[in-house]
C-alpha cells in the first residue's frame, strides 16, 4: 500500500469509513487543503476520523498528504474529511491554482512603457 | 409209561417258561428302542431349535447389530442391540458374535478416516488455489483503489474488496480446517490491528465495536497474527449469526496476567448446555476432525478455530455466558506470542480502534523513543487552538507546563525555535559602531600576528582606531582602499565592499592555494 511488497494490509480500506466512499460534499479535491477547526472533538468519533483529526494536528495538509500519512486511499480520506468539515473540526481550502507564467507580450509592453516614461 | 406224560407235561412247562422269559427280553427289548427313538425325537428337536436359534442370531447380526455397530461409529449415542438369546451371552458364541462386532466398528473407523483425509486433501488442494486466487484479486482491488478516487468507483472498489475478503474467510476456513497452512506470511503487527482485520473480514461489521484497553504498541509475534485474525473473525461471525441485526457484538482487549485476553460478547440467543459442550469440544481442538462430523454444509468455524489453537498455542473458550445474554467468547493470547512495536515508528492502522489507555503514566517512562511526531499530548493546548500565528506561542505554553508531575518532557521542534527570537530582540542593541569596532580589531590582531611586527601594545591601539576608520570608510565605500591595502592581508572582512585589489589578492591566493586543490581534485 505504501510501495512495500512485503506487508499486505491487515486492515481494509472500507473499514475506515464504513464502507462509504461517497462524500458528503462534493468539492473536495485531492490538493485540497485540510487545517483543523477549533471545534471540540465530540466523544465516539471513528478512530479513523481521529486519526485524521491527529495527523492534522501537526499543520495544513493537502488531502493526499493526510492520506498517504494515514496509509488510506485519497477516496476514503476525502469522505473522513468532509465528515469532519461537516461538523467544523476540519477546514477545506480550495488547492491553491498553481501560478501561472505571465504573457511575455504583457510584460514587454510594461518594459517599454517604463522605458518611455523614463525617456 | 407214566414218564412220558410226565416228560410232556415237563417239556411243555419249560417251553412256556421260555417263551414267558423270551417274551419278556422281546417287550423290554422293545420298550426300550421306543425309549430311545423318543430321546432321539427329542434330541433331534432339540437340536433343529438351536439351529433355528443360532440362523435367527446370525440373521439379527447382520440385520441389526452389525448396522448399529457401524453408525455407532460416527453417531455415539446409537445403541446397538443385544443377541436375541440373552443365553448366549457369555458363551463362546456370544463372545464370537461380539468380536464381529469389534471387527467391524474398528475396519469402519479406519476406513472413515481415510476416506475422510482424501477428502480434505481435495478439497485442501481446491481452496488453497482459490485463497491465493482471492488474494491476487484483493492486490489489484487495492491498486485500483489507490488510484482511482472517483467517489463512485470508489464505492465499487470498496464493495468488492469486502466481498473478496469474505470469500477469502470462506476458503481460508476451508484450507484450515482440512489442515492447511493460514496461507499468508504476515509481519509483526498491533494486535488491535489484527482483530480490526478479522473484523473486517464479515458481512455485519458494523455492528462490531472493538474497545481497546492495551497498551500502546502491543503486538503480535508474526506467525500468531494471521491466526489470531481469523479466530477473530470466526468468534464474532458466531456471534453476529446468533444475535439479532440491531444488537451490537462487542469486543474489548485487555492486558491479562498471561498475556492478553480478546473478550467477544453477543446479545443473542446463547447456547443450549450440549452445543456448548460440542463448541468447546471442538475449539479446544483435542480431538481429530472429520470433515463428516461437522455437518452438512460444514460448519467449519469451531474447528478451524480447534486447529488454529492446537498448532499455535493459543486458547480460547466458549464454555460461558455473557452478561449480555449470548455467549461470551475469550480468546487469550500468552505473553511468548506478543511483541512490542514502537507506535510511533510503526503506527497502528488508521481504523484500527486506539486505545483507551491514558499515555500518561506510560510516555514519561519512555521519553526518548517518543519521537517528535508524536500527536498524543497535543489535545491538551488544542481548544485555545488558532492557527499558524499563534502556534508557535500556544504550544510552547503547552509544552512548557510539565512542572505537574516534575518530570522532565521533550519539547517540540518549534518549541525549540522559539527562544531564538528572544536574542535576535537583544542584538539591535549593539550599535553598528561597536561592531565596527570589534571587527576592526579582529583585522588589526590578525594583521599583527601575520605581519609579526613587534609592536604589540601600538599595535592594539592602531587596530582599533584603524578598525574605526575602515569601517567609517566602509561606509563611504571607497576609502577602504588605501587602508585596506596598508595591511598585508588584513581585509578579509570588508573584502565585500573593498576594491579591486582585494579581488585581485584574493586570486593570488587562492591561485597559491589551487594546486593543493587541484592536486586533492585530481587524487579524488
Amino acid at each position: 500500500m505504501t510501495g512495500r511488497p512485503a506487508g499486505r494490509p491487515l486492515v481494509p480500506a472500507y473499514l475506515s469509513t464504513g464502507g462509504v466512499a461517497r462524500p458528503s460534499r462534493p468539492q473536495l479535491e485531492r490538493l485540497s487543503v485540510l487545517t483543523r477547526g477549533d471545534a471540540p472533538v465530540p466523544a465516539g468519533l471513528p478512530a479513523a476520523a481521529l486519526a485524521l483529526l491527529d495527523v492534522l494536528e501537526g499543520g495544513a495538509l493537502a488531502l493526499v498528504e493526510a492520506a498517504a500519512l494515514l496509509r488510506l486511499p485519497v477516496s476514503a480520506v476525502r469522505v473522513l474529511a468532509a465528515d469532519l468539515a461537516d461538523r467544523d473540526l476540519v477546514l477545506a481550502r480550495a488547492p491553491i491554482p498553481p501560478a501561472d507564467r505571465f504573457e511575455p507580450d504583457l510584460l514587454k509592453r510594461v518594459a517599454d512603457g517604463l522605458r518611455a516614461l523614463k525617456h | 409209561m407214566t414218564a412220558l406224560p410226565d416228560l410232556a407235561a415237563g417239556g411243555l412247562a419249560l417251553g412256556t417258561l421260555s417263551a414267558f422269559a423270551l417274551g419278556g427280553g422281546l417287550l423290554r427289548l422293545r420298550r426300550r428302542d421306543a425309549r430311545r427313538r423318543a430321546e432321539i425325537a427329542a434330541l433331534r428337536t432339540q437340536l433343529d431349535g438351536s439351529l433355528r436359534a443360532f440362523t435367527s442370531e446370525v440373521e439379527h447380526l447382520a440385520a441389526r447389530r452389525v448396522p448399529a455397530a457401524a453408525r455407532q461409529v460416527t453417531h455415539p449415542h446409537v445403541d446397538v442391540p443385544g443377541p436375541l438369546q440373552p443365553l448366549t451371552d457369555g458363551t463362546p458364541l456370544g463372545r464370537a458374535l461380539d468380536d464381529v462386532l469389534v471387527a467391524v466398528q474398528s475396519e469402519v473407523a479406519a476406513q472413515r478416516t481415510r476416506v475422510d483425509a482424501a477428502a480434505q486433501a481435495g478439497m485442501r488442494g481446491a481452496t488453497r488455489e482459490i485463497q491465493a486466487a482471492l488474494y491476487r484479486l484483493q492486490d489489484a482491488l487495492r491498486r485500483l483503489q489507490q488510484r482511482y478516487d472517483d467517489p463512485e468507483l470508489a464505492q465499487t472498489l470498496f464493495a468488492l474488496d469486502h466481498e473478496n475478503e469474505q470469500s477469502l474467510r470462506r476458503a481460508q476456513v476451508a484450507a484450515v480446517v482440512c489442515g492447511a497452512w493460514v496461507g499468508l506470511a504476515r509481519e509483526e503487527s498491533h494486535l488491535v490491528d489484527a482483530v480490526t482485520g478479522g473484523q473486517a473480514r464479515l458481512a455485519g461489521y458494523h455492528r462490531v465495536t472493538v474497545h481497546n484497553h492495551l497498551e500502546p504498541g502491543t503486538a503480535l509475534v508474526s506467525h500468531a497474527v494471521e491466526p489470531v485474525a481469523i479466530i477473530v473473525a470466526e468468534l464474532l461471525d458466531n456471534a453476529l449469526r446468533h444475535s439479532a441485526p440491531d444488537t451490537d457484538v462487542v469486543v474489548s482487549l485487555e492486558h491479562v496476567h498471561h498475556g492478553v485476553c480478546v473478550t467477544i460478547d453477543d446479545a443473542g440467543l446463547g447456547m443450549t448446555e450440549d452445543e456448548r459442550r460440542r463448541a468447546q469440544r471442538l475449539v479446544a481442538g483435542d480431538d481429530p476432525i472429520l470433515l463428516t462430523d461437522l455437518g452438512d454444509p460444514p460448519r467449519m468455524g469451531l474447528a478451524a478455530i480447534g486447529r488454529l489453537t492446537r498448532q499455535f498455542d493459543l486458547r480460547v473458550d466458549v464454555s460461558s455466558a455473557s452478561p449480555y445474554g449470548g455467549v461470551r467468547a475469550v480468546l487469550r493470547v500468552d505473553s511468548h506470542l506478543l511483541s512490542r512495536l514502537d507506535p510511533d515508528e510503526k503506527p497502528p492502522a488508521a481504523s484500527a480502534p486506539r486505545t483507551t489507555r491514558r499515555p500518561a503514566p506510560a510516555r514519561p517512562a519512555a521519553p526518548a523513543p517518543g519521537s517528535g511526531p508524536a500527536p498524543a499530548p497535543a489535545p491538551v493546548p488544542a481548544p485555545a487552538h488558532g492557527y499558524d500565528a499563534e502556534r508557535t506561542e500556544s504550544e510552547a505554553a503547552g509544552h512548557q507546563g510539565p512542572a505537574e508531575d516534575g518530570l522532565p518532557r521533550r519539547r517540540r521542534r518549534t518549541a525549540t525555535a522559539a527562544p531564538r527570537p528572544a536574542p535576535a530582540a537583544d542584538r539591535p542593541a549593539r550599535r553598528p559602531e561597536d561592531a565596527a569596532a570589534a571587527l576592526g580589531a579582529l583585522q588589526a590582531g590578525t594583521a599583527a600576528a601575520r605581519s609579526a611586527a613587534p609592536h604589540p601594545g601600538g599595535q592594539h591601539d592602531d587596530g582599533t582606531t584603524d578598525g574605526g576608520t575602515t569601517d567609517g570608510d566602509g561606509r563611504g565605500t571607497e576609502g577602504a582602499g588605501p587602508t585596506g591595502p596598508t595591511r598585508p592581508t588584513g581585509p578579509a572582512q570588508p573584502a565585500g565592499p573593498a576594491g579591486p585589489a582585494d579581488q585581485d589578492q584574493r586570486a593570488g591566493r587562492s591561485s597559491a592555494h589551487e594546486p593543493t586543490d587541484h592536486e586533492g581534485g585530481a587524487a579524488r
